[in-house]
C-alpha cells in the first residue's frame, strides 16, 4: 500500500469517525422542550399567542406573531438597545438586531421568519431568545 | 483553441449543475429528502470529477461552480438561494484545492476502495466546507451582521451533516471514474454546439421555472 493510500485510507476513516462522533453528540444534546424561553422567562406558545399582535407575511404564506411584541412581553426595557440571539432546538441560532425583529414572525409551529433577511436566518423550533446588551 | 473548448466544458458543465441544483434540488426538498447532501455528493462531486477526467487544467472546477452558483441565483426559490449560490461557488473552490494534488489521470488511482476514500472525503470536505463558508458570508450580505458565536454554537451539527454526503460521495467518485471507461467521443465540428445546447437549454429551463413559480 502506498503512502499516498495510506493518507487517504486515514483521511477517510477520520472523516467518517469525525461525522459520527458529531452525528451522537448533536442527537444527546438536541433540546426536547415545550415551552419558549424569553429573557430567562418562560412562556408556552398559547400564552405568546394570546399577549401578542397578530403579524402575517402574505407573500411567504407565513402567519404567526410579531416577534418584536413578544420581546416586549418578556419584559425587555429599551428593546432597540439590544441584540436577539434566536436559539432553534437543534441548536441552530442568529443574532438579529431590534430592526430585524420588527419584520419577523413567530409561526404557532415556532419557526422565526424574517421579511429583511435571507432564509438562513430562519430558525425552526425556537426554544430560547436571548437577550444581549449592544 | 484548446482554451475555447475548455471554456465551453465549463460552461456546459456548470451549467448542468446549477440546473440541477435549481430544478432537482427543489424536487428533493418538497420530496422532504436531504435535497442538500444529495446535491453535493451527486451532482456537485459527479460533475466535478467528471470534469477532471475531460479536462486536467486547474481551474475548471472553480469555473464550474461560478457558473452554477451564478445560475442558483436566478432561482430564488427552494431553500435560501444566496447561501446556495455561496454553497456551490465555494464546493467548486474547496474541490479545486483538494483535488489539486490528486493526479490527472483519475486512471492511476487505483484500486476503488482509494476512490471510496477520495470520495468520502470530498463529500466530507465539500458539505462541511460550503456550509461553514455560507455560514460566514450570507449573514455579511445582510443588516444582521456575522456573529462569530453563532457558528461555533452549530459547529458540531455542520460537522454532523457532512456524514451523509461522505458515505454518498463513496459511491460517485468510482461509478463516475469508471463510467470514463466507456469511451464516448464527439465530433469535433459537433462538440461547440452540443455544448452550447446544453448550456443554453439549462438557462432557458432555470429562468423559465422561475418565471412560472412568479408569475403564475
Amino acid at each position: 500500500m502506498g503512502k499516498a493510500n495510506i493518507v487517504l485510507t486515514c483521511g477517510a476513516l477520520a472523516v467518517i469517525l469525525l461525522g459520527s462522533i458529531c452525528t451522537v453528540y448533536v442527537t444527546k444534546t438536541q433540546a426536547k422542550q415545550e415551552s419558549l424561553t424569553i429573557n430567562n422567562q418562560s412562556f408556552t406558545i398559547d400564552q405568546l399567542f394570546a399577549q401578542t399582535a397578530t403579524r402575517q407575511f402574505t407573500d411567504l404564506n407565513f402567519t404567526g406573531i410579531a416577534l418584536d411584541d413578544a420581546i416586549r412581553v418578556a419584559d425587555v426595557t429599551n428593546p432597540e438597545s439590544h441584540q436577539y440571539t434566536i436559539i432553534g432546538a437543534d441548536g441552530y441560532q442568529k443574532t438579529v438586531t431590534w430592526d430585524n425583529l420588527q419584520h419577523g414572525l413567530l409561526t404557532k409551529h415556532r419557526q422565526a421568519v424574517f421579511t429583511d433577511l435571507p432564509k438562513a436566518f430562519r430558525v425552526r423550533d425556537v426554544v430560547t431568545i436571548e437577550v444581549k446588551s449592544l | 483553441m484548446k482554451h475555447m473548448r475548455t471554456i465551453a466544458g465549463i460552461i456546459a458543465l456548470g451549467s448542468l449543475w446549477g440546473f440541477a441544483e435549481c430544478i432537482i434540488g427543489s424536487w428533493l426538498r418538497d420530496a422532504n429528502l436531504p435535497a442538500g447532501s444529495i446535491m453535493t455528493a451527486v451532482f456537485g462531486i459527479g460533475l466535478m470529477v467528471f470534469s477532471k477526467t475531460l479536462f486536467p487544467q486547474r481551474g475548471v472546477q472553480l469555473g464550474m461552480g461560478l457558473v452554477a452558483g451564478t445560475l442558483r441565483l436566478l432561482n430564488p426559490f427552494g431553500g435560501c438561494f444566496i447561501c446556495s449560490a455561496i454553497a456551490i461557488m465555494a464546493e467548486g473552490a474547496l474541490f479545486e484545492v483538494f483535488w489539486m494534488w490528486v493526479s490527472s489521470d483519475l486512471r492511476e488511482v487505483r484500486p476503488v476502495a482509494m476512490q471510496s476514500c477520495l470520495g468520502i472525503i470530498s463529500g466530507y470536505i465539500l458539505y462541511v466546507g460550503g456550509y461553514t463558508i455560507t455560514q460566514i458570508l450570507t449573514p455579511l450580505f445582510s443588516s444582521a451582521g456575522f456573529d462569530a458565536s453563532n457558528l461555533i454554537a452549530f459547529i458540531p451539527q455542520i460537522f454532523a451533516s457532512g456524514l451523509l454526503p461522505a458515505i454518498i460521495g463513496a459511491f460517485t467518485v468510482p461509478v463516475v471514474i469508471a463510467s470514463r471507461r466507456v469511451s464516448v467521443s464527439i465530433k469535433d465540428s459537433l462538440y461547440y454546439p452540443v455544448t452550447a445546447t446544453i448550456a443554453v437549454a439549462s438557462w432557458c429551463l432555470v429562468i423559465a421555472n422561475t418565471i412560472i413559480l412568479l408569475y403564475l
